[in-house]
Formats: C-alpha cells, structure tokens, sequence
C-alpha cells in the first residue's frame, strides 16, 4: 500500500518536473530571448510621421514595380529573409529575433501598409523593435520610397495574396480599431461610421453639428488644403481633444463645451489603432497619394498695428456678414446658414474662443481660416490671403474675446 | 524500489536545473560592432535588450570561425555560400551574429556571422 502511494507521488512529481522543463521560459542571455521571436513582430501602428504613407493600390499587383522589388529583395534582403521569404536565410537564422515568414498569410494579412513601410524605413532601430535586440538595418536613406514600396510588394507576393495589401483586402489589420470604435464611437458615430448612431442625433436636434461621417470626402478639421482628406495627425488631434462647441441635452456630460469629448486619457497605441480602422472606412485615404499639408507658420509679434489691420481685413473679407460686427456670431447672414447637410448651423461666436470646434490656440484660429471647415459655410482663406495678413486676423479674431482684447491691449498673446 | 524512484526524480531535477545552460549557449548574441581589439582578439558588440543596451565584449580564438554570406560565383546557383574572413575584415557598425561558449566569465565565439555590412 505505502509502496504504491509512494509510487504514484513519485510519477506525479516526475510527471511535474518533465511538464516544468517543456514548458519554462527559455533562458536569456545577451539578448538572446528566444520568447520574444514571435512578440518582436508585434503588429503595432505606426507613428504619425508615417501614419500618412499608404502604398499606392497599383503598386501591390504591378509586375514592373514586383520585380524592381525582387531585384532588391534579392540583393539586400535575402540574406535574412531567404530566398523563399520564409524568414530562414542563413544570417536570420542566426538572429535571436528571428526575421518573419513572409508566407503566414494571417501575419502577412495583420501587417498594414504604413506599419511595413516604417519597418521597412527605420528598421530595428526604432521602439519597440529596438528593445527587443532587432538587428533589421534602416533601408531609408538607402532606397528610394518607390523602392520600399516595390521590395513590400515583392514580399507581398510570397503570402500567395493576389490583391492590393489594403484593409478592405484584409480587415484584420484593423480589427483591434474596430473593437475600439464600437466601444466608444459607435454610439455617435454609427455602426458603419457614416454618422448616424442613435445618440448623435440627439446631441444637437436638428442642427448642425452632427458626428461626422467618416465614408464621405469631408472632414472639417484638417491640416491639408481645402477639399482633401485630414492627415492622420489631423484625426488624433482631434480624438484627444474632442470638438469643442455648444451641445444639446447629451452633452451635459460634457459641461456643455464639447460636442465630442476628447479622449486624452486613451492610450496612444489604442487611438492611434481606432484612427487606423476610422480610415479603413474611407478608401480616399489610400487613393489620394502624397499628403500635402498646410505650413502654420511661427506666430508673430503680436502689435497695435496688426490688430489695426486685421480689423479691416476682418470687414474686407466679409466675416462680420456671419460672425457679425463685434464677433457674436449674429452677423446679418447668420440666421440662414445651413451646413452640408442643409441643417441649420450657426455662425461661430468669435467672443467665446472656449467654444472655437477647432481650437482656441492661435496656430488653431490660423489652420481654420487657411483650410476652412469642410462641410459648413466657413470657407478656406488659403488662396486669399497671405500668412501675414492671416495673422493679422487670427489675433484680431482672438482679440474680439474680452479676455482676450484686454490681453491685446497691453500688447501680449 | 524507493531507491529507484528516488534516483529518478533526482535525475529529472538535475536535467531540469543542468538543462538551463546548455539552452542558452545556443542562443547568439547579435549587435552592433562598438569597437575591435586586433592585438587582444575581442570585438565589443552593443546589443540591445529588454530596452537596455550594453556592451558585450567577444573573444576570438583560432578555432572560432567568421563568415559572411555571399551569392555562389557560378551564377546558375540559387542560395548563398559561406566566406571565411579574418577579424581584420571587420569594420565598426557592422552587425553581426555570434554564437559563443562560457570560458569562465569570458564570451568564446564559435561563429562569427555578417548580418549587414553598413
């Protein structure tokens, strides 16, 4: 009996020490982690200053462009990559942070095209890719962009996907957004994104603002020219600081200062993952090529002088037609402004710059008048007027809140 | 049979605690070239991980082998061949991969290997 016991606690206790070894971490030394192959090819977005690059939908399927890619892919990549794509050239496989399998066609899927081209561009030298002991060397300054995008393409094809690397190609690539966006945006924003969830309605009854619909062309708050799609950045600045404006009776939540609230204390990563899949729902972002945007420049000396002329420009441009004679928003056109929509939209109240949608600061009252608001009567002054004089009426503008007169007055911002 | 079951399960434990080592020796150590000791045979490699970089300096003996990977000469063949080279081949910021052994608190090379040539 007391054998058999025995017996049996020494099989368990064996049987535990076998499930132990198979199971431990593996051990570490330089930087040799073995656990982190798979997590050092952490999908993560990729920052804003690359947010923007999306691979022309051409440049995916184009046999030209897939064979300038193999030719460098052949030369510089190989090596670590293989020549199968597969991850296993004979210096990868001598790297603790394994290259990927270009042939996982669900890694290859999860992969978006910004996040690959920042790869691609920085390498290993970046976070989190730095920390994990990546020794991929940036190929920005070596390759041209098309070069990139013809090496990506190259790589493309070793996952047997015949299309374009897009997310409509691939949703998940974006799904960690979507989640995200049914959490906290769908409510206002609709389930497709068009606008029109059930409370958005609500937030401002029959007037405008309305949440956006994120499939149209318009976009109000924009760092690009008049008529174009904002950038990436454009989009986070405005998910972290929410839209400020007079809400109806769902706002009060939000103090009545915000139509939208701002989600600052969303983590980076996960706004940044949310933006990805609020693009994903406008296929413009990937058709409209080069971003160019808007240059705000440094703001000037606020004088006497400037106020003076930016008075006049102020009537020279007719914004006292709407935003009236001393700024209240109750100029002689006021009552029949209509959005896009042809909801009634009222004309902004110039001497309550808390409540300016797209920000009080002077670079923000500077990026409004250049670009306008896409979708409202407020149009862009960036034909008509040079950066100068636009900070003559961006202080003027600013000057017209009695806080901010008064600041005006003794001659400072 | 207590013996017997006792020198099992003291067998599997110095498996499991000697196994250890022997794992980590086969995982290389890949960074960037900081600097080349010619005289004393050591290359220092600055290696990053866990978001810490520090500097790792290798020992080179006469049996501890340096390749890089080149394309075969005759143009008909796929794949990539070795190419031995010598420690003055190598050039600061290079990245390479080596697979060493513990010599006391030394790091002993086996292989040497070019990851990029930059």
């Amino acid at each position: 009996m007391r054998t058999k016991l025995l017996t049996s606690l020494a099989i368990g206790v064996l049987g535990l020490l076998v499930g132990l070894w198979l199971v431990r971490p593996p051990a570490t030394r330089a930087n040799g982690d073995k656990h982190e192959e798979k997590g050092g090819h952490a999908h993560v977005p990729a920052p804003l200053e690359y947010a923007d690059v999306h691979v022309p939908l051409s440049v995916w399927t184009d046999p030209a462009m897939i064979a300038r890619g193999k030719e460098i892919y052949t030369v510089r990549c190989a090596v670590c990559h293989g020549d199968q794509g597969d991850g296993k050239g004979p210096a990868g496989v001598a790297l603790p942070l394994k290259p990927p399998d270009f042939r996982d066609k669900d890694g290859v899927a999860e992969m978006r095209d910004n996040y690959w081209f920042w790869r691609v561009s920085e390498g290993g030298q970046v976070d989190p890719f730095k920390g994990k002991g990546s020794a991929m060397p940036p190929w920005k300054s070596e390759l041209s962009v098309e070069d990139r995008w013809a090496v990506m393409a190259y790589q493309h094809t070793y996952s047997g996907h015949s299309g374009p690397h897009v997310p409509w190609e691939h949703p998940e690539s974006v799904a960690m957004g979507r989640d995200i966006f049914a959490m906290a945006c769908v409510p206002c924003h609709g389930v497709a994104g068009k606008g029109d969830g059930s409370v958005g309605a609500m937030l401002a009854p029959r007037r405008a603002p309305q949440p956006r619909d994120f499939t149209g062309g318009e976009f109000k708050f924009r760092s690009t020219p008049s008529g174009q799609l904002p950038t990436t950045a454009d989009l986070f600045r405005t998910l972290t600081e929410g839209v400020r404006s007079s809400g109806g009776p769902m706002t009060i939540g939000l103090r009545g200062h915000r139509i939208m609230p701002g989600f600052e204390y969303m983590p980076v990563q996960q706004r940044l993952e949310v933006l990805e899949y609020v693009k994903s729902l406008n296929r413009g972002f990937w058709e409209r090529g080069a971003v160019k945007t808007v240059t705000v420049p440094v703001p000037p000396t606020l004088t006497p002088k400037r106020l003076t002329r930016g008075k006049q420009l102020y009537a020279d441009a007719e914004c006292l037609a709407c935003h009236g004679e001393r700024g209240g928003g109750d100029g002689p056109s006021a009552a029949t402004l209509k959005d896009n929509r042809s909801l009634p939209i009222a004309a902004t109240d110039l001497t309550r710059p808390e409540r300016f949608k797209n920000g009080a600061r002077p670079e923000d009252v500077y990026r409004t008048l250049v670009t306008g608001l896409a979708g409202t009567p407020m149009p862009s002054y960036g034909d008509s007027l040079e950066p100068d004089q636009a900070w003559d009426l961006v202080y003027y503008v600013l000057s017209l809140s009695r806080e901010r007169g008064r600041a005006a007055e003794v001659g400072t911002r | 049979m207590r013996r017997l079951l006792t020198l099992l399960a003291l067998v599997a434990i110095a498996g499991v605690v000697g196994g250890s080592p022997a794992t980590a020796d086969e995982a290389p150590i890949s960074g960037t070239v900081k600097a080349i000791d010619a005289a004393g045979k050591t290359l220092t490699l600055q290696t990053v991980s866990k978001g810490k970089t520090r500097d790792v300096t290798i020992v080179l003996k006469p049996e501890s082998k340096i390749v890089k990977f080149v394309r075969p000469p005759d143009p008909g063949k796929a794949g990539f061949v070795e190419q031995a080279l010598s420690l003055s081949d190598i050039r600061l910021g290079w990245i390479l991969s080596v697979t060493t052994r513990h010599e006391g608190d030394k790091e002993v090379a086996d292989v040497v290997k070019v990851v990029l040539e930059q």
